[in-house]
């Protein structure tokens, strides 16, 4: 288990991420257990019980307190590392603005899962679509091994933009569903990870003091940097992606564009969804439908010009929401809604809500949805579908 | 463009953020009063000297206790204690036994012979104090320290009056007595024994040769009781009783001996004459829950095998051959709005006889007031006084029990206290000070209970009841020094800083600043949270509203 092969493991999701956080070397990681995220918990505290992480790791009495750990640690210039899922992270909603707030470096993983109430545990992506305003990136993930390659990228776009970055996947589609994962070797881990330097850090030696009561133009001030720092997300992103892809041959985008080159109609969707997506856009390509799947990886910041480029042209979008703002809809499809207002060439955009509350989207769904609704009229409002 | 500094981050400290102007309130600290303080005839400082005994500084409580009262071993054994009964402890388990404490730190004096300091100046001023009691000794103490010359005059062969002639051995050794009153005469006070001032005429002449004179002469004439024939020989008054019994002499009444009364007077009368072998009842007007003695006095007393017969009032007496007869009847007793006032009625078939052998009324005692006839006017029963204690007649001040109703030893020494402070003011006006005004008290609810565990009081231990009974020892035995300690950790300290740090260290904005015996409020950074009120364990710190 605690060998390093530069060499396919069978992995969950959820034990993909704990290798992510494993190759990082996090300083601290203050951790709470939560269905479905415990996973990642567990195999994490088996690394450092047999010594193959020396993380500082400490289990406070809930994730409130958690995100507080990893604030403080962060701003002592700590790596930090956290992981979490809905009922956790929505307790931590407090403390997501005050790490934007206080530019700090932490990654964490969340699980998507249905909030309460009620009870579930099941794959819905509202718990992290709900914190969209806090100014957290958030990047959702396909697989496993993406969801391990995402976390490694995330230290490095979050280290160096002082921006707090939140990694998502599905529950079980992802978290607990075992596929081979190329974990890479810790060397290369190291060579392209530079350790954690920030320009300012809270240290008994320097006697600088963070955070202090300021005046409005002050608190102002911290909200225009930090649109700043968003507005090169996207491209640190992409040139993070693509020099990971240099080193491991898998290359990551923003947005990730499938078969859309000549589309007629464009599946828009998130998480584990891309999966099926992608095995229906090659059933109706094979049955004559000019069909195609962007997958939308980087949600925040939302990456608005690569998105109206990549949709500008295509006559029909169909939008997958696998979660349901109460008055709003699907969330993404109100997003790609407000980016494409006023583009010329826009397409028309349906947004279904698709998998509420984990239900099973199959290729065959998408096949049936895309050939309804690429002829159908456009309504304002997130249809239901099943 | 060059980058601006982060807004984040400072390098100068939080210093430059005057955060006291975010404030709509300031604390500050306040040192009110203790309720115990407010209640103390002799405004006693308890707070501090309890301190005091807590810290094991026994010489500075004794200090602080006798800066207003010179009798803290006598007080400390017949003190009514209405500091107890207002003690904010109650509220959470129990008094603090004040006057068990006040015992042993007097008890430390006597027995370490701690003595008064000399007065720093001798002053002229001649004053003249008549009657020897805890008011006319408490003045002359409170006279003489301040440096004035002091004249007592006694009427008896000795010093001590009710506290001599009055209370009982049981409950007031007469060594004590003795050690105490020694302590004050050694202050340099002249005294006269035998020196009864007679009349008007007599204290006149005194005025004339004093800068002024204080009469405490106390109430020696006792009330009579209607319709009981005083002359008959199966009477004997109280008075004449304890003073006899005190002095050591016999008094033939026969076995069975009837009390009427209620009052301490009517418990040291019965229970000296149970110590005496005889069989006593006591006949009261009062209901036994309305007995104006104090309470331990009366469960002691029937500790002591003494018979209540409550709620019932003598009608006459019919002489035998052996013994008397007393007709009686039940009443149905109402007590009115004041002190000592009340309303009765007979109960309808409520008469019944009691046999004895004699009567020893005890009702209470009048001042003897006629006798100034000429010189100073009644007003009631007592002296007519005004605010500062002195009389109609210029130069003469009253006090103790000739001049007010309140009729308890540490009443009367309070009031010894106040008289000279008036008097000194008078002969002297650079001495004038004004007393001063005690202010509303800290109440129960400014306390933080949480620093003061529930914590059962150090109670004073009891002679046994046979032993009692068989001499005039003390019945109330001393706490030990151990017990004494932790009996005073139980105080509150209400309202008095103890300087235990909390304020300072619980302000958030670290604006709590020590000085020199204290602490102060730095108003430039206080953002009036008033944690330090809150955390403050003896209610010492309030918050001030600010416009």
């Amino acid at each position: 288990m605690n060998k390093m092969p530069n060499s396919l493991q069978l992995l969950s999701g959820n034990h993909a991420v704990s290798w992510a956080a494993r190759l990082c070397k996090p300083d601290v990681a203050p951790l709470y257990p939560i269905t479905p995220q415990t996973p990642i918990l567990e195999k994490i505290t088996e690394f450092h019980a047999a010594g193959a992480m020396k993380t500082e790791l400490l289990t406070p009495e809930s994730e409130h307190s958690a995100m507080s750990a990893c604030i403080s640690a962060s701003l002592t210039g700590a790596r930090v590392f956290t992981a979490t899922s809905s009922q956790g992270l929505l307790l931590m909603h407090e403390l997501l603005h005050y790490a934007v707030g206080a530019r700090t470096a932490i990654v964490m993983f969340n699980v998507n899962r249905t909030p309460a109430s009620p009870w579930g545990f099941w794959p819905d992506q509202l718990d992290s679509l709900a914190q969209r305003d806090t100014g957290w990136i958030q990047l959702y993930s396909e697989t496993p091994q993406e969801s391990l390659d995402t976390v490694i990228q995330s230290f490095v776009l979050s280290e160096k933009l002082n921006l707090p970055c939140m990694i998502n996947h599905d529950a079980f589609y992802v978290s607990h569903s075992v596929e081979p994962v190329d974990v890479p070797d810790q060397g290369l881990v190291d060579g392209f990870l530079p350790p954690f330097a920030p320009e300012h850090m809270l240290d008994t030696n320097v006697g600088s003091s963070f955070g202090a009561p300021i005046d409005q133009a002050t608190w102002n001030r911290s909200r225009k940097e930090m649109a700043a720092a968003n507005d090169l997300v996207c491209d640190e992103i992409t040139k993070i992606g693509r020099e990971w892809g240099a080193l491991t041959g898998r290359s990551y985008e923003p947005l990730e564009k499938y078969r859309c080159d000549d589309a007629e109609v464009v599946v828009v969707t998130m998480g584990s969804m891309c999966g099926t997506a992608r095995e229906a856009i090659d059933d109706l390509r094979n049955q004559g439908i000019q069909a195609g799947l962007l997958k939308v990886r980087l949600f925040r910041p939302l990456p608005k010009q690569a998105l109206q480029d990549a949709l500008r042209g295509i006559p029909c979008a169909i939008v997958l929401d696998r979660n349901y703002s109460p008055g709003t809809g699907g969330i993404l499809h109100q997003e790609l809604k407000s980016v494409m207002y006023g583009q010329e060439n826009a397409p028309k955009i349906h947004g279904l809500l698709a998998g509420v509350g984990g239900l099973n989207v199959s290729a065959e769904n998408i096949r049936d949805w895309v050939k309804k609704y690429q002829k159908a009229k456009v309504e304002p409002e997130s249809q239901w579908v099943e | 463009m060059e980058k601006m500094p982060s807004p984040l981050w400072t390098n100068s400290t939080s210093l430059e953020r005057m955060t006291g102007t975010w404030r709509n309130a300031l604390p500050y600290y306040k040192n009110l009063p203790s309720p115990c303080h407010g209640a103390c005839p002799v405004d006693g400082e308890i707070a501090q000297w309890l301190l005091q005994v807590n810290k094991e500084d026994h010489f500075g409580a004794w200090i602080t206790l006798v800066d207003n009262n010179p009798f803290p071993s006598i007080a400390g054994r017949i003190c009514h204690h209405p500091c107890e009964t207002s003690c904010n402890r109650t509220n959470l388990d129990e008094t603090v036994g004040i006057c068990s404490l006040e015992r042993f730190v007097g008890d430390k004096a006597l027995a370490d012979g701690w003595a008064f300091a000399k007065p720093q100046e001798e002053r002229p001023e001649k004053i003249a104090i008549i009657g020897g009691g805890p008011a006319g000794l408490s003045a002359a103490y409170q006279l003489r320290r301040r440096g004035f010359q002091v004249d007592l005059f006694e009427a008896r062969p000795a010093l001590g009056g009710l506290l001599r002639y009055g209370i009982p051995a049981y409950r007031l050794d007469k060594s004590i007595l003795d050690q105490e009153i020694a302590r004050i005469i050694d202050l340099g006070i002249t005294t006269h024994l035998n020196a009864e001032v007679l009349d008007a005429k007599a204290l006149k002449k005194l005025r004339e040769n004093y800068d002024a004179v204080y009469l405490a002469t106390g109430a020696s004439k006792p009330k009579a009781l209607p319709g009981l024939d005083y002359c008959a020989d199966y009477v004997l008054d109280s008075a004449e009783f304890l003073a006899a019994t005190n002095a050591g002499e016999k008094c033939e009444l026969g076995e069975h001996l009837v009390v009427i009364g209620g009052g301490s007077a009517a418990m040291d009368v019965a229970r000296t004459a149970r110590r005496l072998g005889h069989r006593v009842s006591v006949l009261s007007l009062e209901p036994d829950e309305l007995l104006p003695a104090q309470r331990a006095e009366v469960d002691e007393a029937k500790e002591e095998g003494i018979g209540f017969i409550c709620s019932s009032m003598l009608k006459s007496v019919v002489a035998g051959d052996d013994g008397i007869t007393l007709r009686c009847t039940k009443i149905d007793f109402k007590p009115g709005e004041t002190r000592g006032a009340f309303s009765m009625s007979e109960v309808d078939g409520g008469t019944f006889d009691l046999t004895a052998h004699a009567i020893i009324p005890a009702i209470g005692q009048d001042a003897d007031i006629d006798r100034w006839t000429g010189m100073l006017n009644a007003q009631g029963p007592v002296v007519a006084t005004d605010a500062k204690w002195q009389t109609e007649t210029d130069g003469i001040f009253a006090g103790g029990d000739l001049a007010s109703m309140d009729r308890f030893v540490t009443q009367a020494i309070g009031m010894g206290k106040h008289a000279a402070v008036a008097i000194a003011g008078y002969v002297c006006p650079d001495q004038v000070v004004s007393q001063p005004d005690k202010g509303a008290e800290v109440p129960y609810k400014a306390i933080n209970t949480a620093y003061h565990p529930k914590e059962q009081r150090n109670a004073q231990a009891h002679l046994m009841v046979d032993v009692r009974l068989q001499s005039f020892k003390e019945v109330q035995l001393p706490l030990p020094e151990a017990e004494a300690i932790k009996e005073a950790g139980r105080c509150f300290t209400c309202g008095t800083c103890t300087l235990c740090d909390n304020c300072f260290l619980y302000c958030p904005d670290v604006a709590i600043k020590k000085v020199d015996g204290g602490y102060t409020v730095d108003a430039d950074y206080c953002k009036g949270c008033g944690l330090c009120v809150a955390e403050c364990p003896t209610g010492s710190i309030a918050m001030q509203e600010e416009s």
